[in-house]
Parts: structure tokens; C-alpha cells; sequence
């Protein structure tokens, strides 16, 4: 189990400042939820930390290590679908595994249709599945390669309000099983509570940790939770924090 | 356990998004393909009133009865012995055409090959293609008739230079495809790959050329389509054998029933290249259908 650290990242796109002095630690095993107004930095953040974009300053490190390029190690499931349009579900459920040569391919494959509920697709194109079905489909893509990290970039985002809260308890159920270290970002406090163990909060761009909240609910969340009187507190406060800042 | 009653009621409520083809949309297609026989029937038609009714000169046109037994000599006839040079005509026919296809893909096979991997390397990379564009762009508007005095002088008359010509003209099209398709491949593919394993050198397999194929394919269509059309300039360099040659030497001796024949030859094989690439490339390309 791998720690996640962003240690004094900044990076501009020329004039436009986007991430100033960005710290930030994921504990093994946690599910840290990173909220923050529209346009302040989130995804760009997620690219430098998956590698797909070099930091100006600062640095990432994985369990100590400092990391730069992109590597199965840190599986990102990108804002709009990554799945390949020319390869079937069962293809692109494969594709890392088979990257990887592993000889257990098959099994992979088979655990992770199982797990996403896509077992009577596999042989379905990207565009043939739904907005959720699509959404599984990429993150279990990202799982097939049992990474120790995970960044998760608004990943529900386009769903529908209820086929969201799905994803939430599908999602939930996955990490417990896995025990990934998950970096998320969104701008739905309902999913950032659901899903995280920790919450931080950006500032507008240039984007800033300006505060970082532990969840207390525990494990068994769902559906039901969403009407718990200090599920409902804490989300107004945090609206609250999230409006102002 | 809800949460899998759940997903799968789920599953359930989605798969309703899977498109079926229903059998009136099939029995609806196979009706409009049939509808494609209309207009070269009605052409057939005015074709053989204008010859009957005697309002064009056979010299100029000659009637459809006429083609049609020339097309019958030229496939069917009695072959006879001709001499050394003379391009033959009765029982010719598939030996005429057998020689112009096995030219043109001949041709057309090697402007694959390098008309993809040039259209590659200029895709994937922005030197290569700032080195190469502005004399690949002048050479492209070089016309192919142009090429035809020194393909003559370099690959002697004959074969060599119909090859030469029928490469020239069936490379631009797949290669230009090939680079352009390319180097417009969306970045989230390549980044996609790079993050689940795929190693530099192993991305043009696994995400360029998968991604491009679609349109690749289109480029080899009108590749294809411009080698069958450049066939009958290659055979104008002196080969003996040919539907382009069989054309020529009709020309010389005034026999327009067999050039009439020649051009019915061209583009039914024409026709039936294209159907056949269409077919044989069509599971790369479904993806893309919309
Ligand atoms: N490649 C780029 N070139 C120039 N500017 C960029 C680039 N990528 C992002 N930006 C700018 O950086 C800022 C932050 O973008 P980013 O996508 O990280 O925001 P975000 O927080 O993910 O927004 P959203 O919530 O809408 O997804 C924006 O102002 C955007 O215009
Ligand atoms: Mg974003």
C-alpha cells in the first residue's frame, strides 16, 4: 500500500496561474476527495499527478518515490470516457493486462465484468454502452491493472442524478475490496462524502488547499446515508465553505 | 446483498441501449440497393432507341447489340494466333483483364506498403513532416501524365513502366490519409494507453493505427480506385497485354465495338474492386459507423 504525496506543486498555463504551492498527502488505503469551484485547477492537477502534464515546481511521489511519466501504477479515469472506440468492452478491459503480458488475462477480465455487471457486453463497443455502463467500464479498464493508486476525475460527472448514486454505492463497494489508494475529484459534495475518507477544499485559480476535513461516517455508507441528520449538516456546511471560497 | 440485485436491475434498465437491427430496416435496405439497377437500366434503354431509331452514327456509337457480341468474342471467342506484338482480341478477354489486374495490384500493393509507413512517419512526427511536406505536396501536383516520359526512359517501355505509373498514381491518396488521420488522433488515446502499460514505441500498433483505420481505409479505397483508373495510362507505354493495350491497339484500327467493351471492362472491374476492399476491411471500419 502506497502513500500519495503532491509535494509544493505549481504550474501555469503562460499568464494563467492554475496550481499554486499545491501539498497534499493520500494516506495508503484512503479515498481523499479533492473539491473545488469550476475551472480552479482540479483536472489539471489530476494530469500532473498522473503524469500526463510535467509540474512547473514541485513534485510527485508515490510511496516515497518521486514519479513523472504515466504509469499503470497510477490508474487515472479522465473527466470524458477513455475507453478505446475500436476495441470491444472485453478488449479494452484486457488492454493493460495484455500490455503487461500477464497469462491470466482471461480471469481478469472475467472477475472485472462480473464486478462491473457488464458480463452480457464484453463484446459490445464503447458506444453501444450507456453514460454508467461506460463509466464502470473505465474505471474497471483502470482496476484490470490492480493499481495501488487510483485518480478519479470527476468520474460520475455526466450521469444522471440517480444512476449516480448507484455508481457511488458500485464504487464504494469496489475500493473496500481493494484497498486503493484514491485520489478524487469532484464538484458534488454528495459523492465527495459518500465516497472519501478525507475531503480538501481548492480555493478559486489559482487553486489552493485551503482546508482539509476528515469524513467521520463510517464504512456502510449508501443511499441511506444521504438522509442521516449529520450527513445533511456537514453538507451544508461544506456547501457553505465551497460557495465562499 | 443489494448492491448486485441492484447493478443488475440496472443492467436490466440498460439494455434496452443495445441498437437492434429490426428485419423491416434490413428488407428496407436490400429495397433501396435494388433501386441502384434503375438508372442503368433507363440509360441501357435510351441507349438502344437512339441506336435502333438511327439518330447517332455507329461510327460514333455503335449499338448496344453490337457491344454486346464484341464482349462475347472478346471473353468467349475463338482464339486465334497472333503475331509477336499484335495485341489480341477474340477469346482475349480474360487474359486482357487477369494482366490489368494483376498489374494494378501489383502496383497498388506497393503504394500500400509505402504509402502508410511515409504516411506514418510524417503523422507521428512533427520533424518528418516539416522536412517532407513541402516536397511531398509539390510532388503530389506533378500530373501523371508527366511521370509518363521519364517512367519510359527509366523503366523501359512495357511492364516497368505501367507499374511505375500505376504506383505513382494510387500512392498519394493512402498516404496522405495515413499522415493526416494520424497526426489528428485525440491526445486522451495516447495518454490512456501510455498510463495502462503501452510503451512509446509500441503506441502507433496499438492506438495510432486503430484509431486512424477508418480513415486509412478510405484512403485505400481511392487509392485502389486510381491505380484500376491509372491502368490504362500504364498500358499506353507498349505493353501487349492489357484491357488498356486491347483499347489502344481497337483505337488504331478504328474498332469502336471493342473500345466500347474496354470501358464496360474498366469499370465493372472497377466497381466490383471497390465492393470487394469494402468488404474485406469492413470489421476494422464498423467501429466508427454513426
Ligand atoms: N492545456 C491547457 N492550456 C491552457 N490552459 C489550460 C489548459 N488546461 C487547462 N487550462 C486552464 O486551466 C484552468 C483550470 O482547468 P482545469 O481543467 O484544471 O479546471 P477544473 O477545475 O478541472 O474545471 P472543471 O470543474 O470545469 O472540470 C482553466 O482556466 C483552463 O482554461
Ligand atoms: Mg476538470
Amino acid at each position: 500500500m502506497s502513500t500519495l504525496r503532491a509535494v509544493q506543486i505549481s504550474k501555469s498555463f503562460g499568464a494563467v496561474a492554475v496550481l499554486d504551492r499545491i501539498d497534499l498527502t493520500v494516506q495508503p488505503g484512503e479515498t481523499y476527495a479533492l473539491l473545488g469551484p469550476s475551472g480552479c485547477g482540479k483536472s489539471t492537477l489530476l494530469r500532473v499527478m498522473a503524469g500526463f502534464e510535467p509540474a512547473d515546481e514541485g513534485r510527485v511521489e508515490l510511496a516515497g518515490r518521486v514519479v513523472t511519466r504515466p504509469s499503470p501504477e497510477r490508474g487515472m479515469v479522465a473527466q470524458a470516457g477513455t475507453l478505446f472506440p475500436w476495441l470491444p468492452l472485453r478488449d479494452n478491459l484486457a488492454f493493460g493486462p495484455r500490455e503487461a503480458g500477464r497469462s491470466d488475462v482471461d480471469e481478469v477480465v472475467a472477475e472485472l465484468l462480473q464486478a462491473t455487471g457488464l458480463a452480457d457486453f464484453a463484446d459490445a463497443l464503447p458506444r453501444q454502452l450507456s453514460g454508467g455502463m461506460q463509466q464502470r467500464a473505465a474505471i474497471a479498464q483502470v482496476l484490470a491493472n490492480g493499481p495501488p493508486v487510483l485518480l478519479l476525475d470527476e468520474p460520475f460527472g455526466a450521469l444522471d442524478a440517480q444512476t449516480r448514486l448507484r455508481m457511488h454505492e458500485w464504487l464504494r463497494s469496489v475500493l473496500a475490496a481493494r484497498e486503493t489508494t484514491t485520489l478524487l475529484v469532484t464538484h458534488d459534495v454528495d459523492e465527495a462524502l459518500l465516497l472519501a475518507d478525507r475531503l480538501g477544499l481548492l480555493s478559486a485559480r489559482p487553486a489552493r488547499v485551503v482546508e482539509e476535513i476528515p469524513v467521520p461516517f463510517g464504512g456502510a455508507r449508501g443511499r441511506h446515508t444521504l438522509s442521516d441528520p449529520a450527513f445533511v449538516r456537514m453538507k451544508a456546511q461544506i456547501l457553505d465553505r465551497v460557495l465562499v471560497a | 446483498m443489494p448492491l448486485l440485485t441492484d447493478l443488475a436491475r440496472l443492467t436490466q434498465a440498460e439494455r434496452g441501449d443495445l441498437p437492434t437491427s429490426p428485419a423491416r430496416s434490413q428488407g428496407r435496405r436490400r429495397w433501396r440497393r435494388a433501386l441502384g439497377v434503375v438508372v442503368p437500366l433507363l440509360l441501357l434503354g435510351a441507349w438502344a432507341m437512339v441506336s435502333g431509331l438511327g439518330w447517332i452514327s455507329p461510327g460514333l456509337l455503335p449499338a448496344p447489340w453490337t457491344v454486346t457480341d464484341a464482349g462475347r468474342d472478346f471473353f468467349f471467342g475463338e482464339r486465334r494466333t497472333t503475331l509477336a506484338g499484335v495485341v489480341a482480341f477474340d477469346g482475349a478477354g480474360w487474359g486482357h483483364v487477369g494482366a490489368s489486374i494483376f498489374r494494378c495490384l501489383v502496383s497498388f500493393a506497393l503504394a500500400v506498403v509505402v504509402g502508410i509507413s511515409v504516411g506514418l512517419a510524417l503523422g507521428l512526427s512533427r520533424w518528418v513532416a516539416d522536412l517532407f511536406d513541402p516536397v511531398i505536396n509539390a510532388l503530389r501536383a506533378v500530373p501523371l501524365y508527366a511521370w509518363l516520359p521519364i517512367s519510359l526512359i527509366w523503366f523501359g517501355i512495357g511492364e516497368g513502366a505501367a507499374r511505375a505509373l500505376i504506383f505513382i498514381g494510387a500512392l498519394w491518396p493512402v498516404l496522405i490519409a495515413t499522415a493526416d488521420s494520424v497526426s489528428r488522433v485525440p491526445r486522451g488515446y495516447i495518454e490512456t494507453a501510455r498510463m495502462l502499460g503501452t510503451p512509446r514505441h509500441r503506441l502507433w500498433r496499438r492506438v495510432y493505427v486503430p484509431s486512424a483505420l477508418p480513415e486509412i481505409v478510405t484512403g485505400l479505397r481511392l487509392s485502389l480506385t486510381l491505380a484500376w483508373m491509372c491502368v490504362i495510362v500504364g498500358e499506353l507505354t507498349g505493353t501487349s497485354t492489357g484491357v488498356g493495350a486491347m483499347m489502344n491497339a481497337a483505337r488504331e484500327t478504328g474498332r469502336i465495338d471493342e473500345i466500347v467493351v474496354g470501358m464496360f471492362v474498366f469499370a465493372v472491374v472497377g466497381y466490383l474492386a471497390d465492393l470487394v476492399l469494402r468488404g474485406l476491411t469492413r470489421r476494422w471500419v464498423s467501429w466508427a459507423d454513426t
